[in-house]
């Protein structure tokens, strides 16, 4: 109960400091549009149209756009040594991940949900299951700031960490990033039965990885 | 710390020299079976012989990053420096496997598949592994505290050992031109001819004699570095 009261607080900060300065947000959504427009420029407007291909770029961007906004995060903190402060309280490393994800993930639906919006205005894409896809896009965005989290952590304090956080990062991704595009691709085609079955795959791996990052994350972070 | 608390490896350069003495002696073995006495295969040819090289080194592969797991686990858990050396040697050792397992199975794709590469899961999950692994070397080589260095790469080793049962596994999960699992199978036992499996196994156990003799003398130099750090 104290754990989860700590986590909360951590998260309202973050949510405070988010709303104050708000440039994570801006520049993940910015990505995501950016990412989106020189799709259909680059494979063409019937490529893009895809569903398989829209829905497999809107998590790719997705998932860099956590990348970026984490970064951002972790980078407020850095800027304030407000890390020590957090860090040296009793609980503070659980409360520290917990509410970094927490935080990161209603960021990120707000970002899922601008971003996807933008999708399927821009790339003028039919849903044909809205309320699924919706399941599918708040599973996907609870899949993925764990493992973000954790590789941040593990590239604080380093040189050359804008790099090293992807590649640590995406390929820990890669089965939350298909199950993630499979299931926004059957719900915008239509396959129910498909798009529940990504979904309960999504949850799964979004309890697993924040079970493991309640575990190890508080011995990685010093 | 003092360096009488760092473990030394006393016993790892005595055996050594007969663990490369049986690797060589295993690997000449494997070789004759492989090339001499395993049966054409009746549909591939000789060309499946790739297999003997290829097989290991995936199995080297599995092996060498669930050792980084294991020892992972056992730096979090007593911080011992021998762990550490441990992981660091398997997770190179492994990186090494993978990239051959990569370049066999390509070798054998070409005349088999008609292609070098194909996006197929089981491809595409092992070089997911390998650039995974690299990930690993790079974070550590980033880092420059000895501690946190271990500390971060074994977090690390710990979440990345989940994608060595999705390599396995994903012939099974997804269609896939790549052959199914035969020896190591959900189902049963080996699906395979007899001297075919016999000379795989051996295959196998002389490139596992590798890996130990290549792990001892990884660790070996690692534990000396590590008595280099503590000590200037």
């Amino acid at each position: 109960m104290i754990a989860a009261y700590r986590i909360a607080l951590v998260a309202r900060r973050e949510l405070r400091a988010e709303r104050r300065q708000p440039d994570g947000v801006v520049a993940a959504v910015t990505f995501i549009a950016v990412l989106v427009l020189l799709e259909s420029l680059v494979v063409g407007p019937q490529v893009a149209r895809d569903a398989g291909v829209a829905a497999a770029l809107f998590w790719l961007a997705l998932a860099f756009a956590t990348i970026l906004a984490t970064m951002r995060s972790f980078d407020r903190e850095l800027e304030d040594d407000a890390l020590e402060g957090v860090v040296a309280l009793p609980g503070g490393r659980d409360a520290l991940f917990g509410g970094k994800v927490l935080s990161l993930t209603i960021v990120l639906v707000l970002v899922a949900v601008v971003g996807g919006a933008l999708s399927l205005v821009l790339l003028n894409l039919s849903v044909a299951l809205p309320l699924h896809l919706l399941l599918v896009v708040l599973l996907g965005v609870l899949a993925l700031p764990a493992i973000v989290v954790v590789d941040v952590v593990l590239a604080l304090r380093l040189r050359a960490r804008a790099a090293l956080v992807p590649i640590l990062a995406l390929p820990v991704l890669v089965p939350q990033l298909v199950a993630a595009t499979r299931g926004t691709s059957a719900a915008l085609s239509g396959d129910a039965v498909g798009a529940l079955s990504w979904a309960g795959l999504l949850f799964a791996f979004a309890v697993v990885y924040t079970v493991i990052g309640l575990t190890i994350v508080p011995a990685a972070i010093e | 710390m003092t360096e009488t608390t760092i473990p030394r490896g006393n016993t790892l350069p005595r055996i050594r020299p007969w663990l490369g003495i049986a690797a060589a002696a295993s690997f000449v073995v494997a070789s004759v079976m492989a090339l001499f006495w395993a049966p054409t295969d009746t549909t591939q040819g000789d060309v499946y012989r790739i297999m003997y090289v290829h097989v290991p080194t995936a199995w080297l592969a599995y092996l060498a990053f669930v050792v980084v797991f294991l020892a992972s686990v056992a730096w979090l858990w007593t911080k011992r420096p021998i762990f550490d050396a441990i992981a660091v040697s398997s997770a190179e050792i492994g990186v090494l496997f993978t990239g051959l397992c990569l370049i066999a199975g390509s070798i054998w794709a070409k005349p088999t598949w008609g292609v070098w590469w194909t996006w197929e899961p089981r491809l595409v999950t092992t070089a997911i592994m390998f650039v995974m692994y690299v990930g690993y070397l790079l974070l550590r080589g980033l880092s420059t505290d000895f501690s946190r260095r271990a500390t971060r790469a074994a977090v690390f080793g710990v979440i990345a050992v989940i994608d060595v049962p999705i390599v396995h596994l994903s012939v099974l999960w997804a269609n896939s031109l790549h052959q199914l699992p035969t020896v190591l199978r959900i189902a049963g036992a080996p699906s395979l001819d007899s001297s075919m499996l016999l000379t795989l196994m051996v295959s196998v156990g002389a490139f596992t004699l590798v890996y130990a003799y290549f792990m001892s003398a990884r660790v070996s130099i690692e534990l000396a570095r590590q008595g280099r750090l503590w000590t200037t």
